[in-house]
Parts: C-alpha cells; sequence; structure tokens
C-alpha cells in the first residue's frame, strides 16, 4: 500500500523524469556523468534552487514573489560596495548584512500584502521594480565590484568543506531546515492550512495574515542569502545579475508540483523541479544544440515536463477513481 | 551687509571674467550622451572621459541611459532628446538598424549624431569614433589564439549575445584571417553564446570544455564572458585551456599573468576613446567636420585624426590599436579602469 | 449594470456620473491631471506638439492593456506577449522583404500574433489545470527563441521597403494615426467589457469561475477567444513597433507584458479578478505614457522612473483599501 502511494505520487513521477534526463543526457555525453560534473551544476544554480524554497512557502499560501531576484540584485550590490570601499572584510558580516536586506525587503512585500490587501502579482512587481532601482542607485548608477574589489569574500564560492563546496552545504542546511519545518512542525502545517483553504485556516485559530507576512519574509531572507552566493560564486557584482531569474525561480517550483493556487507542492517537490530547471541548460550544450536553438528548447522543455505532468496526474487520478468505484 | 555685497558682487564679477577667459570651442552647446545601459562598467569610463573633455570646452553634457539594453527603450530617449533640441548626439547603439528611423527624424531636426563603440548603422549617423579598427582588433585577438594555443589546434568563441553587433563584427573579422594559411592548424569549434550573464556564460564555458577535452583556447570578446569563462578555468584544477579577449582590466585582475587562467587579454584606451568622441562630436557641430571620408581634424594633445572609409560602408575615425594587458600592467591598468 | 467599479472610495455610486466622480476613475482623472501640471512644471519641453509626437511608441503598448485587461477580470494573466511582439515583428520585416505588398504584411503580422495566442489559448484551455502564468512562461521563451532561430547570427533585421510602415506612422495634423486607433479600440475593447454579454461572462469567470461554469457560460471557449485576441493584439503592437525602428531584433518588446500589466493594474483593474473596466485602464494608460515623457525630457534616469511607477503601482493599489480599512475601524 505504502509502495502504491509512492509510486502514484506527483515526486515519484518528477523523480522518474530528473533520472531519465540524467541518463539520457549522460549516455550521449559521459562528461555529464561525473562528481564534479553535479557539483559544479549544483553551484552554478545555487540561487534557483534557494530560492526555490522561498517560492514554495509562498506559493503554498496562494501568492507569488517576482521581486525576489531584484531583492538579490539590491543585497548583493550592497555588499559589493561595501567590499569595494573597504568598509567591511569579514565573510560572515557580508552574509548577515544580505540576510538582513534580504529580511527586511521580504518583510515589506509580505506586509503589503497581508496588511493592505494588496495582490502579490501587483506587490512584488512594484517592488521588482523599486529593489532593483536601488541596486543601481547604491552602485553609483552602474559600478560593478569585481574579483578583486572582493578580497576574501569570493574564496566561499571555491572553498571545500569536507570535499564539497561550501555553496553546497549551504544549499544542502537550507533544504534539510525547510524539510524538517515544513513537514514536522506546527509551522509548516499552519503553512500548508493557510493554503489550503484560508478562511477555515482563520476560523481554527490560525492568524492568517501573520503567516503570509512569515512566507514573505523567509522568501526575502533567503533571497538575500542568494544574493551573497551570488556574488561569492562568480566573484562579481552587478546591478543587473539575475535579472528574470524570477521566472526560473517561479518555473522550478511548478515543474516541481507547488500548485499556484497554494495548499499543494512540498520541499522534495521544488527539489526536482529545481534540478530540472539546472540540467536543462547545462545539458543542452553537452549535447551539442545548436547555440541559437537553446532557448526555443529550453521553453519547450519547461512546457512539455508540465504538460507530461498533468496527463500522468490525470491518469493517477482516474485509476484512483477506477479503484474506488471498485 | 553693504560690505558683504560688494565682496560678493565682485567675486561674481571675477567669476564672470575667469569663464570667459576660459572660453571653449563648445561654449553653450548641449551634447547628450546615449549609452546602451546603465550598469555597464565599460561605457561609464569612456563616458566620464566625454564629459570632461566636453565640459572643458564649455559644453554642458547629459549622459543618458535606457531603462533597458534594448533598441526599444534607446527609441525613447531618442525621443526625449529630440524634444530636448540639443546640439548633438552621441551614441553607442543597441541595434544596428533599429535606431535609424529616430536618428534620421534627430537629423532632419538639426541634431548633428556622431555615434561611438557600438555604432548604428551609416544611413543613422554623421561620423562613427571606432575605438580600433574592426580589423586591427580581429588580427590581435587571432595573433592572441594562435601564440597561446601553440600555432595549433582546437579554440573556441564565447561570444555576449547573438545580436550584440560589435562582437559580430570582430567575430566575423577572425573568422576571415582565419583563412589565411597561418591559422591553418587552428581548428575553430562552434561559437558559444553567454548572453553576458555570469551563469550562462558559466554553463556555456563548462559545456566547451567538457565537449572538446583537446580545447586549447577560448577567445572571449565580451567583458562579462571573458570573466567568467576566466574564472572557472582558473577554478578548475588542471585545466590548462587559456583565456583571451576583451575585457576590463579592473575586473580581470585576479585572472591576468603568469600561472593565471588570461595570460593577455586586450582593450582600447577606454578614456582616450571618450575623449576622441568629444572632440569629434563638437567638430561636427561647429562644422569642421563633416563626417564625408577624407576630412581630418585636430585635437590638442592627442594629434591629427581623418575620417576614413568604414568597413559597413559609413564613415568612421579610428582611435587608434587595441592595447595588451598582461602581467606587467594590469595592475598599473586596473586602477584606471 | 455590468461589472463592479474598480475600487470606490465611497460606497455611494448609484448614479453612473457620481460613480465616476467619486469612484476610482474620478481619482485617476485627477491624478491625470496633476501629472500633467507637474509634467509641465517640471519640463520646458513638456507640450503638445512633443507629447504626440513621442507618444506612438507608447500608444503601441496601450493595444497590449486592452486585451490584457480581459485576461487579468478573468483572474489569469499572459506573460508571453512582449515575446509574440517579437516574432510577430521578425516576421513582418522577413515578409516584407520577400517582396510582399503592405496590406498582406499587415495581415500576415496580425496573423502571426494570433498563431502564438491560439498556442496558449489552445494548451491553456485543452489543460485547464496548468496556471496560465507558467504557460505563457514557457511559451515567452519559446517565442522569442523561434526569433532568435529566425533571425540567425545577427540577431536583428531591417525592412528595405519603408513606405508602408512610414505610411501608418503618419499623422493628421500633428496627431498620429495610431492616437485614432487606441481611441477608437479601446471604445471598442470597453463597450464589449463592460455591456455585452460577452463581457458580463467574463466578469462572471473572474469572481467565481466555478459558479459561472454551472450557471452555463462557456467558460473555457471565452478564455480561447480571449487568449487568441491577445496574440491578434500583439501582432498590432508589433506592426507599430516596427513602424518605429524599420526593423526588429531579439530584444524587440522585452518586458511589455509588464508595461500592459502595470498600466491596467493602476487603472483599478484587480489581477485577482473580477473588478474593475475598461475607463480606468484607458486613463492610467495615459497617466502612466504622461508621466514618462515628463521625467524623460529631463533625462531623469530610467531606473529611477521605474522605481517612481512601482510605487504609484504600489500606492494605487494599496491606498484605497489602507482608507477602507480605516473606515471600517473609524465606524466601530
Amino acid at each position: 500500500m505504502k509502495l502504491k502511494k509512492l509510486t502514484g505520487s506527483r515526486e515519484f513521477l518528477l523523480f522518474i523524469i530528473v533520472i531519465a534526463m540524467f541518463a539520457i543526457v549522460s549516455i550521449i555525453n559521459p562528461a555529464f556523468f561525473s562528481f564534479k560534473a553535479v557539483t559544479d551544476m549544483l553551484r552554478n544554480n545555487a540561487v534557483t534552487l534557494v530560492m526555490a524554497l522561498g517560492m514554495l512557502g509562498v506559493m503554498l499560501v496562494g501568492g507569488i514573489d517576482i521581486s525576489i531576484t531584484s531583492t538579490l540584485a539590491l543585497s548583493g550590490m550592497a555588499i559589493g560596495m561595501l567590499l569595494k570601499y573597504g568598509h567591511i572584510q569579514s565573510t560572515l558580516l557580508c552574509f548577515l548584512i544580505t540576510m538582513g536586506i534580504g529580511t527586511v525587503c521580504g518583510a515589506l512585500v509580505g506586509l503589503l500584502i497581508s496588511r493592505a490587501g494588496v495582490p502579490p502579482i501587483i506587490a512584488s512587481m512594484g517592488f521588482m521594480y523599486i529593489y532593483r532601482a536601488m541596486g543601481y542607485l547604491i552602485s553609483h548608477g552602474g559600478e560593478w565590484a569585481s574579483a578583486a574589489a572582493l578580497g576574501s569574500f569570493k574564496n566561499f564560492g571555491t572553498d571545500k568543506l569536507l570535499g564539497l563546496s561550501k555553496v553546497i552545504w549551504v544549499i544542502i542546511a537550507c533544504y534539510v531546515i525547510f524539510f524538517i519545518v515544513m513537514k514536522w512542525t506546527r509551522i509548516g502545517r499552519q503553512v500548508y492550512a493557510v493554503g489550503s483553504n484560508a478562511e477555515a485556516a482563520e476560523v481554527s485559530g490560525i492568524k492568517v495574515k501573520n503567516i503570509k507576512l512569515m512566507v514573505h519574509t523567509v522568501m526575502g531572507l533567503l533571497a538575500g542569502l542568494a544574493g551573497s552566493l551570488q556574488v561569492a560564486v562568480y566573484a562579481s557584482a552587478m546591478p543587473n545579475m539575475a535579472q528574470g531569474g524570477e521566472m526560473d525561480v517561479i518555473a522550478a517550483c511548478v515543474i516541481g508540483g507547488v500548485s499556484m493556487s497554494g495548499g499543494r507542492g512540498s520541499v522534495v517537490g521544488a527539489l526536482l523541479g529545481a534540478l530540472i530547471m539546472a540540467m536543462i541548460p547545462k545539458a543542452l550544450p553537452l549535447l551539442h544544440i545548436d547555440a541559437l536553438w537553446q532557448n526555443m528548447i529550453k521553453g519547450v522543455m519547461i512546457l512539455a515536463v508540465v504538460v507530461i505532468n498533468v496527463i500522468l496526474q490525470r491518469i493517477a487520478n482516474r485509476n484512483a477513481l477506477a479503484r474506488r468505484e471498485m | 551687509m553693504k560690505k558683504l555685497l560688494s565682496v560678493l558682487l565682485v567675486a561674481l564679477l571675477v567669476a564672470g571674467l575667469m569663464t570667459s577667459a576660459l572660453a571653449g570651442t563648445a561654449d553653450g552647446k548641449k551634447i547628450a550622451l546615449v549609452g546602451k545601459s546603465a550598469g555597464n562598467a565599460f561605457f561609464e569610463i569612456a563616458a566620464a572621459a566625454f564629459k570632461e573633455a566636453g565640459e572643458a570646452e564649455g559644453a554642458t553634457i547629459d549622459v543618458v541611459y535606457p531603462e533597458e539594453a534594448t533598441a526599444d527603450a534607446q527609441i525613447k530617449v531618442l525621443d526625449n532628446l529630440i524634444s530636448q533640441q540639443p546640439d548633438a548626439i552621441c551614441i553607442s547603439a543597441n541595434d544596428f538598424n533599429a535606431l535609424q528611423a529616430k536618428l534620421e527624424e534627430a537629423m532632419e531636426a538639426g541634431i548633428k549624431v556622431s555615434s561611438f563603440d557600438s555604432a548604428p548603422n551609416p544611413a543613422s549617423r554623421q561620423v562613427f569614433v571606432n575605438q580600433a579598427g574592426t580589423v586591427a582588433v580581429g588580427q590581435a585577438l587571432i595573433d592572441a589564439v594562435y601564440d597561446l594555443a601553440g600555432g595549433e589546434g582546437q579554440w573556441a568563441i564565447l561570444s555576449a549575445t547573438s545580436q550584440a553587433s560589435n562582437q559580430n563584427a570582430w567575430i566575423a573579422a577572425m573568422e576571415e584571417i582565419a583563412k589565411d594559411e597561418k591559422y591553418a592548424k587552428l581548428e575553430l569549434v562552434p561559437i558559444a553564446y553567454g548572453d553576458d550573464e555570469p551563469q550562462k556564460s558559466t554553463d556555456q564555458t563548462q559545456a566547451l570544455l567538457d565537449n572538446y577535452p583537446d580545447l586549447k583556447v577560448i577567445c572571449a570578446p565580451t567583458t562579462v564572458g571573458i570573466m567568467a569563462a576566466a574564472k572557472l578555468v582558473q577554478d578548475t584544477e588542471g585545466c590548462n585551456v587559456k583565456i583571451t579577449g576583451l575585457g576590463l582590466p579592473s575586473e580581470m585582475l585576479e585572472y591576468t599573468g603568469e600561472g593565471k587562467s588570461c595570460p593577455y587579454f586586450y582593450l582600447w584606451d577606454m578614456q582616450l576613446l571618450g575623449k576622441l568622441s568629444a572632440y569629434a562630436t563638437i567638430a561636427l557641430i561647429n562644422g569642421d567636420i563633416t563626417g564625408a571620408e577624407g576630412e581630418t581634424f585636430t585635437v590638442e594633445g592627442l594629434g591629427d585624426f581623418s575620417i576614413t572609409k568604414a568597413d559597413d560602408g559609413g564613415t568612421e575615425i579610428v582611435q587608434g590599436l587595441p592595447l595588451q594587458f598582461n602581467q606587467d600592467n594590469i595592475e598599473e591598468m586596473a586602477k584606471l579602469y | 449594470m455590468a461589472g463592479k467599479s474598480g475600487r470606490s472610495i465611497n460606497n455611494i455610486p448609484e448614479s453612473p456620473i457620481k460613480k465616476l466622480i467619486f469612484g476610482w476613475e474620478g481619482i485617476l482623472i485627477l491624478v491625470f491631471v496633476g501629472v500633467n501640471i507637474f509634467c509641465k512644471w517640471f519640463s520646458e519641453y513638456y507640450n503638445m506638439f512633443n507629447l504626440l509626437r513621442q507618444m506612438p511608441v507608447y500608444l503601441a503598448e496601450v493595444f497590449l492593456m486592452l486585451v490584457m485587461a480581459f485576461i487579468l477580470v478573468m483572474g489569469e494573466i499572459d506573460i508571453s506577449v512582449g515575446s509574440t511582439v517579437c516574432l510577430a515583428a521578425t516576421l513582418a520585416c522577413i515578409i516584407s522583404n520577400a517582396g510582399a505588398p503592405f496590406p498582406l504584411v499587415i495581415l500576415a503580422t496580425l496573423a502571426v500574433g494570433t498563431c502564438c495566442g491560439l498556442v496558449n489559448a489552445f494548451i491553456l484551455t485543452r489543460f485547464p489545470e496548468l496556471p496560465p502564468m507558467i504557460v505563457t512562461l514557457s511559451t515567452q521563451i519559446i517565442f522569442r527563441g523561434i526569433a532568435e532561430i529566425v533571425l540567425g547570427s545577427g540577431g536583428s533585421v531591417s525592412v528595405a521597403n519603408t513606405a508602408g510602415f512610414k505610411a501608418i506612422s503618419g499623422k493628421i495634423g500633428s496627431v498620429p494615426y495610431i492616437l485614432f486607433l487606441v481611441v477608437l479600440l479601446a471604445v471598442v475593447a470597453g463597450i464589449i467589457l463592460g455591456r455585452s454579454t460577452f463581457g458580463r461572462k467574463v466578469y462572471a469567470i473572474g469572481t467565481n469561475r466555478l459558479a459561472a461554469r454551472y450557471s452555463g457560460v462557456a467558460v473555457e471557449k471565452i478564455r480561447f477567444i480571449i487568449y487568441t485576441l491577445m496574440g491578434t493584439a500583439a501582432g498590432l503592437c508589433a506592426l507599430f513597433m516596427v513602424a518605429s525602428s524599420y526593423g526588429a531584433n531579439t530584444t524587440t518588446g522585452t518586458g511589455f507584458e509588464m508595461d500592459a500589466i502595470a498600466m491596467a493594474v493602476f487603472g483599478g483593474i484587480s489581477s485577482t479578478g473580477g473588478k474593475g473596466n475598461m475607463i480606468g485602464g484607458f486613463i492610467s494608460a495615459f497617466i502612466i505614457v504622461c508621466l514618462r515623457i515628463g521625467l524623460g525630457q529631463r533625462n531623469v534616469n530610467g531606473q529611477v522612473i521605474l522605481l517612481i511607477i512601482g510605487v504609484l503601482l504600489i500606492a494605487a493599489v494599496a491606498l484605497p483599501n489602507i482608507f477602507g480599512s480605516l473606515r471600517k475601524a473609524v465606524k466601530k
């Protein structure tokens, strides 16, 4: 029974897709099948992987946040400028600053959504413009902070701990914490409750507004963290960094089975979705696809994955219905 | 109170005399400098030099950036400028053809149009200040590839976007020169595009390394691309691929020199580019030049420049040869730009 | 009455005139006047002549807003329109360069846009459980991807024969044709949304999709029509984009979807569905256009302009809600 439940789940279907993609690419180009290739891929997609967790929380309560990459740019640019002009040196302090800025940014979005009743897409769209412009303004209209200006901070992107890049440890830590919180704590259950039925949740004593504020604040925190990761991994801070990346994060979540109307989705799903989004751009050049075709094929693959998932879900539902009728 | 007033008046008078004594060749002229996008470190340096040179001649310089690095956004900026009726517009175009309608409208309205860094098509400009002859850049880059590869083997190009017009011109020049027998043993693998995004550039560089194990050199004629490629190669243990191309010294400081991933790379004198463009624009306003082939003009301290025929059929002023940045001069140059 | 008003500050919208004055539309008109006074004071170049001359590039985006309003009223979203504009503009140039007569170019461009819309419409109605955002995100990447392939390694194309495109960017006096077209289409769209059965059904879908379906509204058919029309509007926008640049490139139309959504939302059309009307969207479109032109004429940094629009957007949606809850609190 338990096995059946497992094989019928959305995550399992996705897992099969991930394995199949990995196998096919590895067979065609063995360079893909190595520990280093996988860790490089994770490191290069750290930003999407980390923010997908925050987006999971936001989407579980039926929201959306498209301001995240602007938050990323603002916080990343802030430490870039502070490092460049020698105000700070400590790596830990950099992380704290970006996470602090991110938290404030996220909380503002959350307040607007939960207290002023602004639809999430509009609130985050407004802040998308505002935070991005602030990123430009603090960079004096467009300065970059490059590798030489970042001092020892950029080593975080290359340093290893127990044979794994520190960046990957950060990703693992985030996923473990989220997995535990979403699965086994009251807060996790409350997030799901709000997403499934906000009115019922309110009646049962959950402070819906506070939960909404919380998920957006956490989203901001992770976007800030992603700001640090982006600057460390690429050893450069530019005010236009990661522009448009929010759509990759949203796509990762939706591919991972997170419902855009709230209540459905899991940490494992978000992980698998983010992995698929990481694998597509990594795999296309390895498969010797013409450079000009890569964007189109990326789009087709995203569409294919979500459509296949819906079809498989329909079949699973029909089977479940048939079983019940028997 | 009276005393203060008289001091003030005298001061004003002196200031007035001073300014008229320092009168430049472009007093009271308004010039608008249009960039490709805000946040382009490459452009900021040239723009600062442009502004300094232009203001020294008495002109007012407005540096304007479009909201995004697109031709659409530049069209909106040009519309705004046409309303303001400046004496000249100097533009670095996001697209070769797309600005023609607006720039023609500007010229019809009596505004002089010069361009630098990245040219709009010949019909939409009066003069183009070319940082370094396209062929000269292509030659320098292919020679760098030849040198770093040891005369033979596979090499790759990591470009920005498929649309970037100056990148495309340099790549075409390189491909053309590479047909020479000298370079016959060099083999170019398909061009990769990193879209000037660190993430995509990294993915594409990694794929080049994986797909072509015998690859010897990657040439990236774009600032973000060369930075991402140099970082990736330097961080990869046991990778002997060499990086070269066009980049900014301050961005490349970490990766340039012996024992690092990029032995040397090229760029031109960005400050000189800004300065020369300012003087060319002023010469255009004053009618010293019209942009016709064969004209010459003198810039004090920089020498004589002549207007020559450009590869695209228009005219251009070639600033000079590309500069090489290597172990010896990178630290010093990184302080400048 | 079809449709509810956008966001009313007062609860006295019995007569239509009162509603117009006290409702969101009344405030928008005041804002419009205010913005124009501000721009006049801020920019010495801000006058009717320059305004009309600069407007066409922005007006092309208003076409998108007209149909986007329907999609938002249904509580949905289409973020592929910018890419549709890109693909349609690209093919318009190529068809024109192949020697097609101009009327054919117009038809072909509209057809390309419509086909893109059809693709969205087909997928969204065939798989209604798929969120529109993710489907149109994929098609956003796909449509622009196709344009990239078609444009090849140059990434840009220009039209050889500009006569036709010059003709459509012509003017009567100093008023460009496109302004007449925008006003005409806005009136048509406004009547359909506000006065027709079709419009009522769109509101019904936005308010409660399930209830609409049970009460006999052919939900999927209406969605199909609207998403297809969205593509047609993008084709129309593409035509005027080509007219402003005599060409197309891989970045044509970037971000247009957000501009169109911002215009509609600022005009009081709710992204959660069921609320708003075309008058609001139309006035707000002109507020944004005037503001952008006025600020742009004094070379205000582009990012700062976006920041101001961001603040306006949030204020437009948040303030009525905050005042509303304050009033409630006071009444208690």
